[in-house]
């Protein structure tokens, strides 16, 4: 597998699911909190996608994922505990600092949605080729141009990303100075960033003529080699899931009613 | 009606003002393998390019005249279409992954899935290549970590499987070691079995002469001359169009050795026959008178440990004294030449042991501190280059270390002239062509007036013209006492210019000293898994059959 | 102005894209390498942009984000995707206008950038992070703002001003400098005009 993607065939049952019945979880887990008004939902589907990254062996794997968000969600309840527009409430306060009702429990809201966000996301991620992804959005008519480009994104960029401290070497072997001062760093960005460029467009102007070649742009249809076998739990857990949605949804436009 | 006929065809480049290709005209023959040799710029690739429409259909510019393959007229035929009737594989591996695959399998098949073939057929006809082609065994690898030689023939791979009546090698070699290249030419060679129309443009001359049935010759944009391997390489006019015959050519002329028609000839058993009917004794190859002694000592390499990764060594109680004396390191892919010239720009640091450039410790200086000591021309030159007008480029590194502007340009100019390059102080490196950009990078580096050069495999890319430039430099700046230290897989060139060599595989120094006595060792050479030069190995060939005849 | 958004999808502009991408990528690993108080994550979005059209650097802008949104699981990097779109799109058009011609008219193209995602970004702060957006000093001025009793729009708009503009002004002077020494071999590759020309 390419060192950008997150995803380890592990031969789970999560990895031999269809990806858009995990797609299709992806959106259920957000929207069912945010229609259904949030309260006990977001516990629950923090709470499932916690289960299936147990299920999947992916929730160690899942922290990196998690841990940049936490910095966010304080900065949060710093800005709005103590500035929300609507305080009122006095909750608590360190020395100086007071922190309101209103604007803890809108943090509270604004975390509990990105971290259900996060790890909703972490399941699909974590559990899904991109490939396969691509595959089957192609199979469904999807353009192949556009499935070559995310495809080749997880193939080219590692590639690139390896030439760093090549030129990172070559330039300071001729002298360049990356430490130091503000303007000697800045200075230093165009003799880094200039070769990444150009050497990409070379690379790009030989690969384009690679693919040509090989029937790139054909107008007929593409054919698919790897079949994938279809699972039942496929169909029932979408139907669970758009179930569940749709109940969230009519029990909100009830409850206006 | 020929297979591929070629009428009065022009082309020029988007932008430029010199025709590419100017007024050609030839026809190939269905099953025949055609050279194309001439010196860089000569306009091979284009014409390689002009056969499959890339030219004018990819590149646009300015175009005349008609090609037409197996009927289709070249020009009118998307390439896309075209690709079922003529293949193309070019010099670098990597860029001819089309990224779209995570597997060998996957990536040669993707051109049949382009092309809509049943995906029954599919597999049939990429397990057959992949057999054929003998990377079956890394049919589930990720195209991108295989080897140079095994990408190219994945390449290859893909391209076959498509079918074509024509495929265009376009200097598959030149980008890979030698046992790349190996691997390569055997599949050439089995392609030759099996009926295909194939163009090759190579500079491996001894390798193409082998192979060829007819080469076209090509010089500025013309067609110089179209004809058998002999008769091509035994012209007069080859110097003046950047070519250098094949190595058994060149023995046999300098001997006066003719066949019977006249011509010199191309291939090993040729010569060697001829050798051996008159009982001439080839010469040894003849060096430019070089040092007389070793010199003072530059670097001494004491106990040193290396390993990128804990447990796996890559040195282990390496010792080594270079003087002043240009070396040579050479051994396959893996064999530690590049962590070992690394540690000596300092751009590693060794895990224990010690590394005294001119009896000073480097363990404690800086990649800054050792520049203006010691100079390293990197194997990649678009991973340096980034100035717009050659000069400056060229410039970057002298100023970095602290030279005076005016000092900075007079040795720039210097180094340009040494390595070709007057003239074009204000051209955009990014206009000129990869060898051209490679004597750009080994300019700047040589315009920093180092006591060491590093050179990290400059000959790839080069034609012989290049070649015998790179050589002159590292001879010039050897006589000013200045170390030239030189990673090649060119064993020829190692021969020609170095007066000594240091054999490595598996991290140890299997051999160290002349390149006579290097290259005499078949147990180091088999050991480290390199050839012979050509030379050395004709003379050795008819000393043996000698010795059996007697 | 028939032609402002005329794409060639060939496969010379298809594999512009993932380059980009890589570039961008490369850009922000070598900003935080130099420890530059700045992203400079979009560099390639913007060459593409100015090499490709609008549509091809709206394409480069989004899949960037997709992509990194499915390489760190990072899905809220995927909202953003319209923000990128938006700079791409933004640069795409006033390079096609001719502002990449020079380095004063370039700050045209920058402004360009530099709005659209100011004005993308905005309201996406507010929805989903309360009006932060990650970044200490424009964070600290929205702390200030906010204590001052101003609009959360107008104070994350002061925030995300402060963030994005000087950032994609530097980007855009970048991209001039690079673009500015690109060979006529590559640049006619994705001339969208381009027609052979006949020697005969």
């Amino acid at each position: 597998m390419s060192g950008l993607s997150l995803y380890v065939d592990q031969g789970t049952y999560l990895n031999k699911l269809h990806p858009y019945t995990k797609l299709l979880y992806v959106f259920a887990a957000i929207l069912i909190p945010l229609i259904g008004g949030g309260g006990i939902l977001f516990p629950v589907t923090i709470g499932c996608s916690v289960i299936l990254l147990i299920l999947g062996k992916t929730l160690k794997r899942s922290f990196p994922l998690i841990a940049f968000s936490f910095t966010l969600i304080i900065v949060i309840f710093l800005v709005q505990g103590m500035f929300y527009y609507g305080n009122e409430t006095p909750l608590f306060s360190l020395g100086f600092l007071a922190f309101y009702r209103e604007g803890v429990l809108y943090a509270l809201r604004i975390g509990l949605n990105i971290l259900n966000m996060l790890l909703s996301f972490a399941v699909f991620v974590l559990n899904t080729s991109p490939q396969e992804l691509v595959e089957e959005l192609e199979k469904n008519g999807f353009s192949p141009k556009f499935g070559y480009v995310i495809n080749s994104v997880f193939q080219i960029v590692p590639q690139m990303m390896k030439t760093k401290d090549t030129i990172v070497d070559a330039q300071r072997s001729r002298g360049m100075e990356t430490e130091g001062s503000l303007m000697t760093r800045i200075r230093a960005f165009m003799p880094l960033i200039s070769p990444v460029v150009m050497s990409a467009l070379i690379n790009t102007r030989e690969r384009a003529i690679a693919l040509e070649v090989r029937g790139f742009g054909r107008k007929n249809k593409k054919t698919f080699i790897n079949d994938r076998q279809k699972l039942k739990g496929d169909t029932v857990i979408r139907i669970i899931l758009v179930l569940l949605t749709a109940g969230v949804v009519i029990r909100r436009v009830y409850s206006c009613l | 009606m020929s297979l591929i006929q070629i009428e009065h065809l022009k082309y020029r480049y988007p932008g430029t003002e010199r025709l590419a290709l100017n007024d050609i005209s030839l026809s190939i023959e269905k099953g025949e393998f055609i050279g194309i040799v001439g010196r860089n710029g000569a306009g091979k690739s284009t014409l390689g390019q002009a056969v499959n429409g890339l030219v004018p259909r990819f590149h646009n510019g300015a175009y005349g005249g008609k090609v037409t393959v197996s009927g289709l007229v070249a020009e009118e035929t998307p390439v896309e279409e075209m690709c079922e009737h003529v293949g193309l594989i070019f010099q670098n591996p990597f860029n001819q992954l089309s990224g779209a695959a995570e597997t060998v399998f996957d990536e040669v098949a993707y051109g049949l899935q382009n092309l809509g073939i049943p995906a029954g057929e599919i597999c049939m006809r990429v397990e057959n290549v992949l057999k054929r082609l003998d990377i079956w065994d890394y049919r589930n690898r990720n195209p991108f970590a295989l080897s140079g030689g095994q990408m190219q023939r994945v390449a290859i791979a893909g391209i076959l499987c498509m079918r074509p009546e024509v495929i265009i090698l376009d200097e598959p070699t030149s980008q890979l070691d030698p046992q790349g290249t190996e691997e390569v030419f055997k599949v050439v060679e089995d392609l030759t079995e099996t009926g295909i129309t194939i163009i090759m443009i190579e500079q491996k001359l001894e390798k193409l002469a082998k192979y060829c049935d007819r080469i076209i010759l090509m010089e500025g944009g013309k067609v110089r001359g179209f004809d058998t391997p002999e008769k091509i390489f035994s012209r007069e006019d080859l110097p003046e169009c950047g070519v250098e015959p094949p190595a058994y050519t060149r023995i046999c002329k300098e001997n006066g050795l003719r066949l019977s028609d006249g011509t010199y000839p191309v291939k090993l058993e040729d010569a060697e026959i001829l050798f051996r009917e008159s009982g001439i004794r080839p010469a040894s190859c003849e060096k430019k008178p070089g040092r007389s002694s070793g010199g003072e000592e530059i670097f001494r390499v004491e106990n040193l440990d290396f390993s990128y990764i804990k447990g796996v060594p890559i040195f282990d109680k390496l010792m080594l004294t270079l003087d002043e004396r240009p070396t040579a390191i050479i051994g396959q892919n893996g064999a530690g030449k590049t962590t070992l010239v690394r540690l000596l720009k300092g751009l590693l640091k060794p895990l224990s042991g010690k590394i005294y450039f001119r009896n000073d410790d480097i363990s404690g200086k800086t990649v800054a501190m050792l520049a203006h000591k010691v100079g390293y021309v990197f194997q990649n030159p678009d991973d340096q280059i980034f100035k717009y007008r050659v000069l400056d480029e060229v410039m970057f590194g002298p100023l970095n270390i602290g030279m005076s502007p005016e000092k900075a340009r007079e040795e720039a100019l210097k180094a340009m002239e040494l390595m070709g390059l007057s003239g074009m102080e204000d051209t955009n490196p990014y206009d000129l062509e990869l060898h051209q950009r490679k004597m750009t990078a080994i300019a700047s580096v040589v315009a920093m007036d180092t006591d060491v050069i590093i050179l990290d495999e400059p000959t790839i890319a080069q034609d012989h013209p290049g070649r015998v430039l790179i050589g002159n430099m590292i001879h010039e700046l050897s006589l000013k006492g200045r170390l030239v230290i030189a990673i090649l897989h060119d064993m020829d060139f190692v021969e020609e210019y170095f007066e000594r060599v240091v054999v490595m595989a598996h991290g140890r120094i299997l051999s160290d000293g002349t390149a006579e006595k290097v290259f005499k060792d078949d147990e180091v050479l088999s050991e480290a898994r390199l050839q012979k030069p050509y030379v050395t190995a004709l003379r050795e060939m008819l000393a043996s059959s000698e010795t059996k005849g007697l | 102005m028939g032609n402002l958004f005329k794409t060639k999808l060939n496969a010379a502009t298809i594999v512009l894209i993932p380059a980009c991408i890589g570039i961008n990528y490369l850009g922000k690993l070598f900003a935080s390498l130099l420890k530059l108080p700045l992203w400079l994550d979009c560099i390639g979005t913007c060459v593409g942009a100015c090499l490709g059209g609008p549509v091809i650097g709206g394409i480069c802008g989004a899949i960037n984000n997709i992509i990194y949104g499915l390489t760190t699981g990072d899905n809220i990097t995927l909202i953003y995707a319209l923000t990128s779109f938006g700079i791409g799109i933004a640069v795409g058009i006033t390079a096609r206008l001719g502002f990449m011609e020079t380095l004063p008219k370039s700050l045209v193209c920058a402004l360009a950038g530099g709005l659209a995602a100011v004005i993308i970004s905005t309201p996406l702060n507010v929805m989903f992070w309360g009006g932060t957006t990650g970044n200490v000093w424009g964070d600290a001025v929205f702390a200030i703002t906010q204590a001052n009793g101003m609009p959360v729009l107008l104070g994350s708009f002061i925030d995300e001003v402060l963030v994005d503009v000087p950032d994609k002004l530097l980007t855009i002077i970048i991209t001039f400098l690079i673009l500015k020494g690109l060979p006529e071999k590559i640049k006619a590759l994705y001339d969208v005009d381009a027609k052979v020309e006949r020697l005969d």
